[in-house]
């Protein structure tokens, strides 16, 4: 197992963004099965951490590919850019006054009586733009207008961030 | 001859070349050992056919410890050298020992590492040498049960147990001199031993309730693979806390006083028992408090099934809330779960398989003995490591417990793995210098979910020195994490322009108390809004020390060459009213100082700035540039 193949090679995938989850799962396992530490127990040491270290790479490159967010930056980043660049910080206008005002709502959340609805409806907002962002960057990079891609990419990861918060909000009003 | 008796990886070896393995339960109260023979997983007995084998260790003066039901029996008449609940203290230093408090008569030492040390008749004892006895005594029952020398153990382990706990638990598998091919999480290999039994696919729960301790894992099951989805629980919740409930409402109705001796209190924890297990057969029960050692007599009470189960209900509901969110954690819907396993003794209790079966909609599993099941799915798994099964039959993958972090500026941890991340993982994440010329660097791995230095587990510090001195900020750390498989860490760090490295084998020394474990599973929910605005605190404040620090540097070296000494007086006012806000607890005051600070040290950044380039070009003609 070469870990220093990119990870769509690894999986035996076509390096876009559009991906066959089922596939992915599959070679998954099969992958597990032949390299997982557990099938090198009697043999050296030196065999066993690089079963860990194979195995490592193998988890690191599932949880990137099967990730829409992860999976983008990773299509990037092999195409030479930098969408988590720190000095990356410019977005439009438009997008980041709707972030504040989604952010307002998620504070607004934290006090409101039954939120349940509310959280629901928030979801559903998020997921509805999270698939628009997805489907603009796979449109973007197949086109190859990558910038636009990067841009669709850094929107998605407010999205997810915002998803994420949200997530753990009602795990929190769960108690 | 013993090279011709080694079988390929993944080739079945004939019957009488079948390696030894077993399969090691190593639990609070009681361990087992289990082996497979014939394809059957089954505990192994002693030669009075006793399956469980008591965690109890007498230690005596001259002779060799006794081990078991033996050792038990001097629970009492020798209770200094008389060891039980020794996992409760595995991993864990001496403080967190001491909190543990008066259900350890032990006399406790601490050693030089902290690691508490149980002064007994044949000397100091540690936790760990404690445990080694206990695994020796099951090993020997395993050697002579199946016939010959073991080629490894599999040892279960809580899925909450934290490194410092996984790894002291390897350490005495050491010391007993037996070869650990894995440590497996306990409701892992309870869902081995069903899942295999019964040919299941799709995601089941494993929900474990002990004494003292509550688990609760989803995984999925698939061709023989079992992928762990998300663990939680809440390690400080369990019958113990059944039988205090009950306790607490007899003393109530009889009008006893609370003040009660250990005595008392040991009487009606006796009697709550007792009416638990009475309850599982009838529905209601007669309490007699005949034999009461203390003044006055107390009429009998009676205690129906109604009435325990309202006393449990808000103990089982912490372990239905613990159930959710784990299920959330999995990405998983109640309704997705196809199978509910039961483990731990705890989970006989019939109120608590009502609430659970109520929970998914469907009956739980309890066809193979609770006690029993955590051994034979361990068992499997070692007859699988030590090369015993043929191909692709089992495959077992887990998942990190609770997430690790390094310490960074102000007290606060950055994650660096989450909790629930599948292992084997590494995970590398680039730090800088904080000051100019700093040729070191204090690493702290810690373990938990809370987002400040003092509430999670501290696991490790070490040193990368030989740093090449460079500006603040220009040298790159990138210290990498990885997880084997047994769910234990290494840790190294290398600075990237030098190449200079330093790593560690994460070995603890010291501990958090159960409840302060207890805290990091559970309390990073209950706190949350705490940890942000602690953590938005220690931000600010990090922002300002930064702020004062290069301010404070710059006036030394030009603030009276380039500003006036009104200039300067502005400066160091506003620098005042930094030190104030910062020292205070309100994270929008710092903030906002800080903004007014920046703003008024701007020029004076503006006019250095030109000096320095003024500086630079001086004397040189254009063509030199």
């Amino acid at each position: 197992m070469d870990i220093s193949q990119d990870f769509f090679s690894c999986y035996g995938l076509v390096c876009d963004f559009s991906i066959d989850m089922e596939a992915l799962r599959q070679t998954h396992r099969s992958l597990q099965q032949q390299h997982h530490p557990d099938r090198f127990v009697s043999q050296s040491d030196s065999v066993q951490r690089h079963a860990v270290q194979v195995t490592a790479y193998l988890n690191q490159a599932y949880a990137t590919l099967s990730e829409p967010l992860l999976r983008g930056i990773y299509l990037l980043q092999l195409k030479g850019m930098d969408p988590l660049a720190p000095t990356n910080t410019q977005m439009p206008m438009d997008f980041l006054l709707q972030q504040i005002e989604l952010r307002e709502c998620l504070e607004d959340l934290h006090q409101a009586q039954d939120p349940q609805p509310k959280i629901d409806a928030m979801m559903a907002q998020l997921e509805a733009q999270a698939n628009q962002l997805e489907s603009d960057f796979a449109q973007a990079y197949a086109s190859s207008h990558l910038d636009q891609a990067e841009t669709s990419v850094r929107k998605l990861q407010f999205i997810v961030k915002l998803q994420q918060q949200l997530d753990a909000l009602e795990g929190e009003l769960l108690d | 001859m013993a090279l011709l008796q080694i079988a390929e990886p993944g080739q079945t070896a004939k019957p009488h070349q079948r390696k030894l393995a077993v399969g090691i339960d190593l639990g609070t109260t009681h361990s087992l050992v289990a082996s497979v023979r014939s394809g059957q997983a089954e505990t192994l007995p002693n030669s009075r056919g006793e399956h469980l084998l008591p965690s109890v260790v007498h230690y005596l003066a001259d002779e060799l410890p006794q081990v078991g039901i033996k050792a038990q029996l001097h629970l009492v008449d020798d209770a200094a050298n008389t060891v039980m609940s020794v996992k409760r203290l595995m991993g864990r230093g001496i403080d967190d020992v001491k909190r543990l408090g008066e259900s350890m008569p032990y006399l406790f030492e601490a050693c030089d590492q902290g690691m508490p040390l149980i002064n007994t008749v044949s000397g100091l004892k540690s936790p760990v040498q404690v445990s080694a006895d206990i695994l020796r005594a099951l090993v020997q029952r395993g050697e002579s049960s199946l016939g010959g020398e073991l080629v490894g153990a599999v040892i279960t382990v809580p899925a909450y147990f934290d490194d410092a706990q996984r790894q002291a638990t390897k350490d005495a598998a050491q010391l007993a001199g037996i070869q650990v091919l894995r440590l497996l999480n306990e409701p892992t290999a309870a869902a081995v031993a069903y899942g295999l039994e019964q040919q299941q696919q799709g995601t089941i729960a494993v929900f474990d309730l002990g004494g003292g301790t509550f688990d609760i894992s989803v995984l999925r099951m698939e061709q023989g693979v079992f992928e762990v989805l998300a663990t939680g629980g809440d390690s400080a919740l369990g019958g113990d806390d059944f039988d205090h409930a009950l306790a607490e409402w007899m003393r109530q109705e009889r009008q006893i006083s609370a003040q009660l001796n250990l005595a008392q209190q040991r009487f009606l924890l006796r009697l709550a028992r007792t009416g638990k297990e009475a309850l599982s057969d009838e529905l209601s029960t007669q309490l007699s408090f005949e034999g009461w050692p203390g003044d006055g007599a107390y009429a009998a009470l009676e205690l129906t099934r109604k009435q325990m189960d309202d006393l449990l209900d808000p103990v089982i509901s912490k372990a239905i809330r613990a159930t959710k969110r784990t299920l959330r954690d999995a990405k998983v819907a109640l309704d997705d779960i196809a199978e509910v396993v039961m483990v731990g003794g705890s989970t006989r209790n019939l109120r608590v398989q009502e609430r659970v079966a109520e929970l998914f909609q469907r009956q739980p599993l309890t066809s193979i003995d609770p006690d029993r099941v955590v051994a034979l799915g361990a068992a499997r798994q070692a007859d699988v490591l030590a090369g015993n099964q043929s191909g692709e039959e089992l495959l077992l993958l887990d998942v990190l417990p609770l997430s690790l972090g390094l310490e960074t500026m102000g007290g606060l941890v950055e994650r660096v793995i989450d909790r629930n991340t599948p292992i084997p993982v590494a995970r590398a994440q680039e730090f800088t210098t904080y000051q100019d010329g700093q040729t070191a660097m204090a690493i702290h791995v810690l373990q938990g979910e809370r987002e400040l230095v003092q509430d999670c587990r501290s696991l490790s510090r070490f040193e990368l020195r030989g740093i090449p001195a460079m500006a603040a900020g220009a040298a790159k750390i990138r210290v990498t994490f990885q997880v084997d498989a047994d769910g234990l860490l290494e840790v190294s760090a290398r600075e990237l322009t030098s190449g200079v490295a330093a790593s560690v084998q994460v070995k603890p020394s010291y501990g958090l108390s159960d409840q302060q474990v207890a805290d990091m599973i559970k309390a990073s929910w209950t706190n949350v809004e705490d940890d942000r605005s602690a953590r938005s605190l220690r931000e600010q404040q990090v922002e300002a020390d930064r702020l004062l620090e290069a301010v404070t540097m710059a006036l030394a070296e030009d603030g009276e060459r380039l500003l006036t000494t009104q200039e300067q007086q502005v400066i160091v006012e506003q620098m005042e009213q930094l030190v104030l806000a910062r020292n205070g607890d309100d994270h929008h005051a710092i903030a906002k100082q800080i903004e007014v600070m920046a703003k008024a040290s701007d020029a004076y950044a503006a006019m250095r700035m030109d000096d320095s380039i003024k500086r630079a070009l001086a004397g040189k003609a254009v063509d030199q540039l």
